[in-house]
């Protein structure tokens, strides 16, 4: 596969990855050192900024 | 040990090594084990997690887990995703045969992406970038056309610049999808556009 091809496959692969399937709802604590700080209940861990706008459309 | 979830899957079996099976009710869950140290937003990791996606596509079709989904024990598949069970088990039983495809069809006209230092409203700036992504359009004659090529689709405003459909195929019919995907191009020179799949059950398993 050309380089270039091969680039825009991953770069589809990842899209799909990070911004397709089904959003489980997640927690997280925020800690440091060893006190917890914050305790977050998160719909998206990780996601870039577009992602996270359209979910919270839905 | 954590787990980053893949997907939910009808069999057992369905699962191959190094994703672990996690029963989740009369389904299972994919997971790969990490250690608790490791981010999820390893780079590694990300392209570990997307080859084995492929590879578990490749064995049967699955609903796709968003990437992020961390569990530390087994235990909290039940707490946080029990709601889900019943529709996912519906949903994998009517479309085991089928995978998904999507198109993305740079747009004819789109309007201007929203700045956010023009607005003071936050609730605005959402709203500007709303109607900004409804407002794209492509060129009919090849919505029609794409629409011939994924019957049944469901075409989904992501952002300004592009409109994507995605659709259900047979795994039988994946090739000649992308074969008269080669024929529409020639057909369209002038329309940019990304054919690909196949995909787990993305858009069809929300």
């Amino acid at each position: 596969m050309p380089e270039d091809l091969e680039e825009l496959s991953l770069l589809e692969t990842l899209d799909h990855l990070l911004d397709r399937g089904v959003v489980i709802a997640g927690d997280a604590v925020i800690s440091i050192g060893d006190v917890d700080l914050l305790y977050l209940g998160l719909n998206i861990v990780l996601a870039n900024v577009d992602a996270i706008i359209r979910t919270g459309r839905k | 040990m954590k787990w980053v979830v893949i997907g939910a899957h009808l069999l057992r079996d369905d699962i191959e090594s190094p994703a672990e099976p996690i029963a989740a009710g009369e389904l299972f869950l994919s997971g790969l084990a990490i250690p608790d140290e490791q981010p999820a937003g390893d780079r590694e990791l990300l392209l570990r997690v997307a080859r084995l996606r492929a590879a578990l596509l490749d064995r049967a079709t699955f609903i796709a887990i968003r990437y992020g989904f961390v569990i530390t024990s087994r235990d909290e598949v039940a707490a946080k995703c029990a709601p889900h069970f019943a529709r996912w088990r519906e949903l994998l039983e009517k479309h085991r045969g089928q995978v998904e495809m999507t198109m993305k069809v740079v747009a004819t006209t789109h309007a201007e992406t929203p700045q956010r230092q023009n607005f003071t409203s936050g609730a605005e700036y959402l709203r500007a970038l709303h109607a900004a992504t409804k407002a794209v359009t492509i060129d009919p004659s090849f919505r029609e056309e794409a629409e011939r090529l994924l019957a049944d689709g469901r075409w989904l405003h992501r952002d300004n610049q592009s409109l994507e459909l995605a659709a259900l195929v047979a795994r039988d019919d994946v090739e000649k999808v992308k074969h008269n995907g080669i024929a529409l191009k020639e057909r369209f020179p002038q329309v940019a556009f990304l054919l690909s799949g196949p995909w787990p059950l993305e858009v069809f398993g929300e």
